[in-house]
């Protein structure tokens, strides 16, 4: 693997994004002035419940969507609006592995790499060494109906480490696998991200995963409002299961509250 | 229905036993109702024998056969390129698709004998009359099938190469143009029969040359058998390049389960 450049720090500053609905012209405030910094080579875990904004911090901070008003700033650039001078640098694994129905395993890895122009040799080479190491080795010409959900997945992996980036992003990747399948890959997702050096995001609604997963917990409530930033290291070891009551308590109590401004 | 899944495309690639003894039959009823015709009250000449369509088969000119397919082909491969172009120009810009789209409609609208009449009207030479009567008819549905596939292409999917920041062209090559492939093949199937039978009407009003201007020959002559030689030729050519196509199908698809 080759070595990587430190991977910049993330800071998002007022964030709001508001949606207009398409039917009853309605306005929904999705993320309403969420501040919060990454620091590089953190692996962080952004958890929340279903609907709190977290899936549209994500197509925020992969520059999808432009922000309504605040911003996320990656390294002095801001992902939407220098949108491909982030082309290699940001990768992402989704819910579902969103492979190329039409191409195999291998050509399925190669995509990115074809895309920021790398020479057809080392497309193939580094594609390669990314399937074995995600022991896909026997299935490089598979084609995506011809694997099995982990193994489908395990590509979208391999697809996001092979451009090398330096920030990547996860955005429920694990959440519709079974657990065996999911904790195997979770763990080794995480390995390999600390391996390269990456700074890791992980958006999840569920606390095992969070728990198990990051250097730090994000959580947060409707509207993205930040309610807790946990450094988990700093949380004693013998008591995650106190951390996951907290966090529990304090996504039931905002849900409350929620629901009496309502 | 998991029966379906065995059951093989009645029109497949291969002439099985059944379309065998179904072309059999059709051919067994034709030589009963050529020799009862005077029997029925209709003219001898007017339903041929196979043997007296056999000879007029003999006296098929391949130049008109092949004249016939070029113009066939061509016009296809003319009518696929604009389509597409304008339909990737229509998916990008929502404003241009707007203003071009109820135009498309309109065209789709004319019917074939009025473009006929139009290029007669309009252009010298019959070879851009009769191209410019297949493009009219068949670009159209290349478009509004190129569009409706483009649009369909998966959100997931186009978020996914999104996220790698893909250039136009490479969005395009990369994933729209590959996930729309078997609409476009859909596409040809359907533009393929089309192109036949407008080449044929065509050929027939304006051409010197071609199975169109053969079929016109003969009717002049009164000769219903070579009428139904070239008829014969006709409907062999579509078949033939109906299993072209099938074949680059089952190559370009492979990837389907």
């Amino acid at each position: 693997m080759a070595p990587m450049k430190d991977p910049p720090p993330i800071a998002v500053r007022a964030l709001r994004k508001v949606f207009r609905q398409t039917t009853s012209g309605q306005s929904v405030v999705a993320i309403d002035a969420l501040d919060l910094d990454i620091a590089p080579r953190e692996v962080v875990a952004i958890v929340g419940q279903t609907g709190c904004g977290k899936s549209t911090l994500f197509d925020l901070m992969i520059g999808l969507e432009a922000p309504t008003a605040g911003s996320i700033v990656i390294g002095g650039k801001t992902p939407y609006g220098d949108f491909d001078d982030f082309r290699g640098q940001i990768a992402t694994v989704f819910q579902q592995d969103r492979l190329l129905p039409w191409r195999s395993a291998i050509d399925n890895v190669k995509l990115p790499l074809e895309l920021i122009g790398l020479a057809e040799s080392a497309q193939r080479e580094r594609s390669l060494a990314w399937l074995e190491r995600l022991g896909l080795a026997s299935f490089t010409g598979a084609y995506p109906h011809e694997l099995s959900g982990g193994m489908r997945q395990r590509v979208a992996i391999a697809r996001a480490f092979a451009v090398e980036p330096r920030i990547l992003l996860a955005d429920e990747a694990f959440g519709h696998l079974d657990e065996v399948t999911a904790a195997e890959l979770r763990e080794t997702f995480l390995a390999l991200a600390r391996e390269c050096g990456s700074t890791a995001i992980l958006i999840t609604h569920q606390l095992e995963e969070a728990i198990g997963v990051g250097d730090r917990i994000i959580v947060l409530g409707r509207s993205a409002k930040l309610l807790a930033d946990i450094h988990v290291e700093r949380w004693p070891a013998g008591e995650y299961a106190m951390l996951r009551e907290a966090i529990q308590a304090t996504l039931q109590a905002n849900e409350r509250d929620a629901r009496l401004v309502r | 229905m998991p029966h379906d899944e065995y059951r093989a495309a009645p029109l497949g690639g291969t002439f099985s036993r059944e379309t065998l003894v179904s072309l059999l039959l059709f051919a067994i009823v034709w030589e009963l109702l050529s020799y009862s015709a005077p029997a029925l009250g209709i003219p001898a000449f007017a339903i041929p024998g196979l043997l007296r369509i056999g000879q007029s088969l003999l006296t098929i000119t391949p130049l008109d056969v092949g004249v016939t397919l070029a113009r066939v082909v061509g016009a296809l491969i003319l009518s696929f390129v604009l389509g597409v172009l304008l339909a990737t120009f229509m998916y990008r810009s929502d404003k241009l698709e707007r203003y071009a789209f109820p135009m498309i409609r309109l065209l789709m609208a004319v019917p074939v004998v009025s473009w006929i009449l139009f290029a007669v009207l309009w252009f010298r030479g019959a070879e851009f009359r009769i191209a410019f009567v297949l493009v009219a008819v068949c670009g159209p549905v290349f478009l509004v099938d190129a569009l409706d596939a483009m649009r369909g292409v998966p959100l997931e999917l186009r978020r996914m190469i999104r996220s790698f920041r893909p250039t136009a062209p490479q969005y395009f090559i990369k994933l729209i143009f590959p996930a729309i492939l078997p609409n476009l093949i859909t596409s040809w199937k359907i533009n393929l029969s089309l192109a036949i039978r407008v080449v044929t009407i065509a050929e027939l009003v304006g051409a010197v040359t071609g199975i169109g201007h053969q079929l016109a020959v003969a009717q002049e002559l009164f000769s219903v058998a070579d009428v139904f030689a070239w008829t014969l030729v006709l409907v062999a050519l579509l078949f033939l390049l109906e299993a072209a196509l099938r074949r680059a199908e089952k190559r370009l698809l492979r990837w389907r389960p």
